[in-house]
This record gives C-alpha cells, structure tokens and sequence, in this order.
C-alpha cells in the first residue's frame, strides 16, 4: 500500500481528520481512527480480554477491519503526543551522526500557497514539486521536510543543494518560494505549534504522574495498576495495549530525565514495583531494564506472567536485583520455579518474601556475569631500611604545601625535572597552560619541550604560580598508597659507575583554591618521583631526578558543607621571594572598590568593570586596567557610563 | 642542565612513550599477552644479570609478567555473561608524560652501542613514565561503550633500552623499550 497521505485518509469513513493542524509532519501519516465511544479501557481490562493486539490493532494499514478497541480521540492524540515525545529524543540522539554532508534549507512560502490548506500543511505536494523541478540532470529526492513556523526546513546532501536553491523565486501554487541555505539544526517545534503545546502537557501530566507515584523513604516508584490511575485514564493513556506500552515508553524516558547521571538515578531509585498490571510477558516493559538497569528491588506479583518464557526477556538484566516477587502469576506454580529463577538472577536473596542466597553468595555468582577489578591492597613500601621514601614523602607534602621555595632548595638541584599533567582543565584552569599531557598536546609540539621543566629555580618558580594546596594529613593512612622500591642503572653522580635508584608513586587527595573563583575543592592526584644520589655538598644524600605530578578534575566542595571550614585564607599560600607572589585574595569590600575605581578611569559601568576584573586579571587592578586597553575599540556601547573620552 | 632534558632526548622520549602506550593498552584490551614488552628474559639483560622487573598491583608484587597476564586474562573472564558487550576490559589512556632519568644508560649494554651512541642522541635512555586514565568493566570493544563499572587508573613504567633488538634495527616487532619497573593503582 502506497504511503496515505493527507487527502486520502482522511477521506476515508466520512470523518474529519485529527491532522488538520499544521506542523504535524513529524508522526507517521496515519487516517482517522474510528471513534469508540466507549471510551477509557482500563489496561487491565484490554490485556485480561485478550483482544489481537500488537501495533497493528491500532495501524490503518493493518487493522483497518479488525474488531478490538479503537482507541478515542483523546488517545488518539495522546498516542501522537507520545510519538513525537518519544521521535524527539530518538532524532535528538540520532542527529550528530547524520549530519555530516548534509546542508539545511529554509523554505519560505507554503502557508501563503494554496496547498497550505492540504491535511498535511502542502508539505508532501510541495516536496513533490521541488523533487520534479530540480531533478533535471538525474533524479534528485529530498526526504522528510520539517514544517517550522512560517518556514519548512529540508536537510539536504551538499550535491544537492545548488540544484534546490536555483528555484529560489519559484512560483508554488500561486506563492513565491524563498529558498535559502540555513545554519542547522531545524529549530524546535515552537510553543505556538499546537501538537507541541500538548506534547509538552502530555509530559507534564506524565511527570506529576511520576512524582506522585514516588516514595522518596523507600527510594521506591510505584507503578503498580496503571491501568486504574486516574490522571493517565483520563488522558487515555492506557486505553489498549499498543498505547499502554508506548505511554510505559515515555514513562520511563522521563524518569530517566529527571537524573542528571545514573549514579543519581541508582541512588534515588532502588525499588519498582509494577504489580497488577496485567502484564502477560515482561517485553512490555523491557525499556526498565535500560532505565534502571542497577534496581534492588522489583514487584511483579498480581500480573499474567504464564512461563519462563514470559519472563526470559529479563533474564540477563537487573544484575542487582536482591528482592523479587512474583506471587499471583501462573509461572510461581511451575515445577522449576523457584530455581530457574535463582539461575537468573545472580544477586537475587529474597524471593517472594523468602531467603533464597545468602548475601556472599550473591557477590560470588554476581562474579560470573562481570569482569572483576584488581583488589586494592594498602601501601607497599619497599624502601630498605633506613625509611627513605618514609621520611621523604612526610617533609615533601608538608613543605609543598607550607614553603615550596624551601622545599626546592632541598631536595632539588639543576638537573631535576618536573611537569605536571591534567586530563580535560577548563582554560581558565591555572594548570592550563602548564599540563605536558602527551596525549593532548601531542609528543611533536613546542609544549612538549616548553613544558618539561629542568632545574631547581625553574622549578621552583612555576611552584609559586600555582594554587595554594593542603593535603590530606599523612595520618591518615587511610588516604594514601605509597609505593616504592629500588632499581639500578641510574647514573652515578660522580660520572663513573651505576647508582641504584628510589621509584616512588604517591596517590592520594588535595584541597586547592581555583584562583579565578576562589573556590575552595578537592583533587586526587598522583605523584611519582625518582630519586637518585646527590651531587656532594648538597643537603641531602639523595635528590629529585624526576618529579611528574598528574592531577585529576577539580571537584568544589559544597557551599555550606561543614568542609567549608578551610577557607581561602587559611589554605597556607606557598611563599616565595625569588619568584612573583601569589596575589591575596580581596574581600568583598576591596572588590566594590576596584569595581568603582575601574569605573572611574576607564568609563565602564559597574557590570562591565567587575566582568573585567573577575575575568582573566583575577581582581590585579593593573592587569584589568591593561587588558581594558587592549579590548577597548571591541567592547559594545553599553559598556560604557558614558561614551569614553 | 643534564643531558635528560636535552631537547633530542625530549622528543625521542616523548615519542618512545607514544609508542610503548599505543602498544601496551591496545595489547591489554585486546586480550594479548603484554610480557614480551618487560625485561625479563631477554639476552641482553640476562647476561647482565639484570634483577627481573619488579612489578606491583594495587599494592601486590607480581613475581613475573607472565603472571600479570595471567592476572589480566583472571580479570577479563565473565563465564556467564552470554553478550559480547559485556564482557570485556577497556583502559583507555586519557593521559600521559615522560621524563628521562638517566640518558646515559649503560647497564647490559653491548659495547657496540656504546660506541654508537652518545647520551644525546635519544636512544640510551632511561625513562620514567605515567599514564592515567580510566578502566571500565563489562564493557564493550569501543569508546563510549556502555558499562558495569569504572576505575581511574594510574600506570608508572620505568622503561630501558632493548640492546638485542636495537643492534639489530632491521629485525621487526621487537619493542625498542623494556619496562623494569611496573606499578598500578586503581580507584
């Protein structure tokens, strides 16, 4: 059967078409349903009744004489709301990887053609006329348009493109055409797009649906009896099967959507319960293994499951299940009941109220399903006898996070290395633009060589520009892994001979300031050293050969949280009269005034004053002032008090 | 200024490093014995009497490479789980640096060698290097695969030059640079 559209459908039993609204182009083009007028068909009594059900209960195509509930015109609407619900994320997933080659097209003029009055807004007529126009050297087709207010947007492949945009001007049933190239993506439907505005009803509706039906104590959503809710009856959402599980669908979309990450959702959702539901075969509602995929605890009792096969779907998910019930369907009667589903589920303890596992065994059967990281074993130091690596990792924190400078003089000498390396820092990171991270900046660079520092007083002053740092007290043995043995084949200082050597690896947290923000965090972090026998007449016996520092993201601490007891001002800032010192931070009182000070020489008004002190000078007055010089001739009009002098 | 940060052996560190963590994560996700890249048992180091290479895993020594693959090869089984993008062990190296720690490298080194190469050529070189990133668990073959679980790792190689197989430039597959040193930590 060749796609319906618009005129034809609708022509179809004499009854005006639910599609008439423009925009509507999304959807499947589908005819208009016979209205039952019995109306709200509970799910219970759809799936206990038995009726052919399946898509095509619902498809013009298939089931245009079948017998079975038609659904209404409410659920009729309401399906189309979930569809373009549920097409919309698809299509948002989807977009990134079509994209490539393809051009968008912004067409303008079919609401004033006369084919804007077709059910479908003119707009298959319209890509007919396009196709027909433009395939004069070979046959060109333009797939689906998208109706957008007053414009219809194509995405086009690139070698299309000039062909289509010779018809700009183009006279369309009785309308001029604009056709033009536009910057993708195709807009949102708008909230003045009628479908749109009940889409998002349908979600809000389906929203409060959800958050009435959760227990914040229980971590628990119940969705038991869904059939006989009332707000999802009154939106018809459960009218027949097909719309039930489609409406499920959308559910369990939203649910997902009100979790930022899945760690949130996991912790937030531990329990489902989905009894009485009438559910004949766990297929209906396979999306929950993909939403909640880490669930403690599931209710499935009071539902039709006849046999394993009904619950097989399942059989590899929901790896942390602990707690299921499965009272009132037919299955629990069978002979291998209980064991097969023991089988099933590896972490499964308690089954219909009984224990099943012990919790030990559950974490040995849970092995066989996923791969098993290392076991974390503490620190292993292997630094001979005189404690080396011991006694120099207890002065190297203290002093890095109290006198940098002291501590280079120390340990470091003109052959010493250091670099540090981050994954992903922001620009604004003060490590930015120090990170040797190979991976990123790539081993051919100029930074992989600017970026490896050698030499104690090269060392010592990119220390002093970094952030003040406290670590995590080394009694707290607890929070740190330090490893460390010996190794030969360094080379001896004495430029004869081999010295042996100490690899040192340290891991552990820190608390920093960001600079910028004067945000108080924390970072793990890992540092390795190499150290190798002195020059004589230094300090120490042993000295830095290598220090490489790899710092992981930078995590704020909660405004308010009772770890807020560290300040700014009381994270020891690392002194240092050979390099430039770390600017104090300003209060709030001094910051007003350089705000207005600024204001007062340069002519900008506050806002713009404070966004130039804030940003890259990080409230250094002069710095603000210069970096005003050299944006002076780009920034906006008001910016300014007055038109500057 | 020694000669570890002289700018040749910068840039052949850094692209030794390149090579060895190209070779070494790809080999591990791939399920492919990674012993042949440490020193143990190779002439050179043998003949030197060179100590095996001293390996540790969240703190536990590992006596030999051959038993960190099999380690590895513990880690990877998943018997029950019957879907293939479930089942695996990805590392993926978000970060890397090097320092050489010794570009006069002399230990189990053949006269030859010796002869040929001066501490800034970029090639007797000793080198210290650590690799972050993140492990995941359950997991499939590719990038963004979903996952079970998830680690952040941190590898720390000391690494020293393969005598037998740089006399011998033309003999292909055998790693330029040997790992004497091994430590890992994952949280």
């Amino acid at each position: 059967m060749a796609p319906p559209t618009g005129p034809r459908g609708g022509g179809h039993g004499n009854r005006p078409t639910v599609r008439g609204a423009r925009g509507a182009g999304v959807g499947k083009r589908r005819a208009t349903p016979r209205t039952d007028r019995d109306g709200d068909v509970s799910m219970d009594s759809i799936t206990s009744a038995k009726i052919p059900t399946g898509p095509s209960a619902q498809s013009t195509r298939g089931g245009r004489g079948s017998r079975g509930g038609r659904p209404s015109r409410t659920s009729s609407r309401f399906a189309q709301n979930v569809r373009n619900y549920v097409s919309e994320q698809d299509g948002a997933s989807r977009n990134p990887k079509s994209q490539f080659n393809k051009v968008f097209i912004k067409i303008h003029g079919l609401k004033d053609s006369k084919a804007a009055s077709n059910s479908d807004g003119g707009l298959r007529s319209l890509l007919e006329f396009l196709e027909r126009k433009s395939s004069h050297e070979r046959p060109i087709t333009f797939g689906k348009g998208f109706i957008r207010g007053d414009h219809v947007w194509l995405k086009v492949n690139q070698a299309d493109t000039h062909h289509l945009l010779k018809l700009n001007g183009f006279t369309f049933a009785g309308a001029p055409l604009g056709i033009q190239e536009a910057a993708g993506p195709i807009p949102e439907q708008g909230s003045t797009d009628d479908p749109e505005t009940k889409t998002t009803d349908t979600k809000d509706k389906l929203l409060a649906v959800l958050a009435s039906r959760y227990n914040v104590e229980q971590k628990l959503l119940d969705l038991s009896a869904l059939g006989a809710d009332q707000t999802l009856r009154s939106m018809g959402a459960f009218e027949n099967k097909a719309l039930a599980e489609k409406s499920f669908k959308a559910l369990m979309r939203l649910t997902a959507t009100r979790y930022d990450s899945a760690a949130e959702k996991e912790a937030a959702i531990q329990a489902v319960t989905l009894a009485n539901n009438d559910i004949l075969d766990v297929g209906e509602v396979f999306t929950m293994a993909q939403t909640l995929p880490r669930l403690r605890r599931l209710d499935l009792s009071g539902n039709q499951l006849q046999d394993f096969h009904k619950l097989s779907k399942w059989r590899h998910e929901f790896r942390l299940l602990e707690e299921l019930h499965l009272v009132g369907n037919p299955l629990t009667n069978l002979s291998n009941y209980p064991t097969q589903v023991i089988e099933w589920f590896p972490s499964l303890q308690i089954l219909d109220g009984h224990r099943v596992r012990a919790a030990e065994e559950a974490a040995e059967a849970l092995k066989a399903w996923f791969p098993v990281p290392f076991p974390r074993l503490p620190s292993n130091l292997r630094d001979g006898e005189n404690n080396v690596a011991s006694t120099f990792v207890a002065n190297f924190f203290t002093l890095y996070d109290h006198d940098r400078l002291a501590l280079v003089r120390q340990f470091y000498d003109a052959e010493s290395i250091f670099s540090l390396n981050t994954g992903t820092e922001p620009a604004t990171s003060p490590y930015h633009n120090f990170s040797r991270n190979l991976e990123t900046i790539g081993v051919r660079s100029s930074s992989a060589i600017q970026r490896l520092l050698s030499g104690a007083n090269v060392i010592g002053e990119l220390w002093a520009q970094l952030p003040a740092t406290r670590h995590v007290s080394l009694e707290q043995a607890g929070e740190w892994q330090i490893d460390c043995h010996t190794f030969p084949g360094l080379a001896d200082p004495s430029g004869q001979g081999i010295a042996t050597g100490l690899v040192i690896t340290v891991h552990s947290r820190l608390e920093e300031v960001d600079p910028t923000k004067q945000l108080v965090g924390t970072r793990a972090f890992s540092r390795s050293f190499i150290l190798g026998p002195s020059l004589p007449g230094a300090p120490h016996p042993y000295r830095v050969i290598s220090d490489d520092l790899s710092l992981r993201a930078f995590v704020p601490q909660q405004t308010g949280a009772p770890a807020q007891a560290a300040p700014a001002a009381a994270v020891p800032v690392a002194p240092s009269a050979a390099s430039p010192p770390v600017p104090p931070v300003p209060s709030d009182l001094e910051r007003a005034q350089m705000v207005l000070e600024l204001s007062k020489l340069t002519g900008m008004n506050a806002h713009y004053s404070e966004l130039c002190l804030a940003g890259l000078a990080n409230w250094d007055f002069n710095l603000a002032l210069r970096s005003f010089e050299e944006k002076k001739a780009e920034l906006p009009p008001e910016a300014f008090v007055a038109p500057p002098a | 200024m020694s000669t570890n940060s002289h700018e040749t052996n910068v840039r052949c560190s850094s692209e030794a490093a390149k090579s060895f963590v190209d070779w070494y994560y790809r080999a591990v996700n791939d399920g492919k014995p990674v012993a042949p890249g440490y020193v143990n048992g190779h002439a050179a180091y043998d003949r030197a009497a060179h100590p095996p290479a001293d390996i540790c895993v969240n703190g536990l020594v590992v006596a030999t490479p051959q038993e960190f693959d099999k380690l590895l090869e513990q880690q990877r089984q998943a018997p029950k789980q019957p879907d293939p993008s479930k089942k695996r062990v990805r590392y993926e190296a978000e970060a890397y640096d090097v320092h050489v720690i010794n570009a006069d490298y002399r230990l189990g080194a053949p006269q030859k060698m010796l002869d040929l190469h001066s501490p800034t050529d970029g090639v007797r070189m000793m080198m210290a290097l650590s690799v972050t990133g993140t492990v995941y668990f359950g997991t499939g073959r590719n990038k963004d695969d979903d996952y079970w679980e998830k680690q952040s790792f941190h590898d720390r190689f000391i690494l020293v030059p393969n005598w037998d197989a740089l006399e011998r430039p033309a003999a292909r597959g055998g790693r330029r640079y040997l790992v004497v040193s091994h430590n890992y930590r994952a949280n």
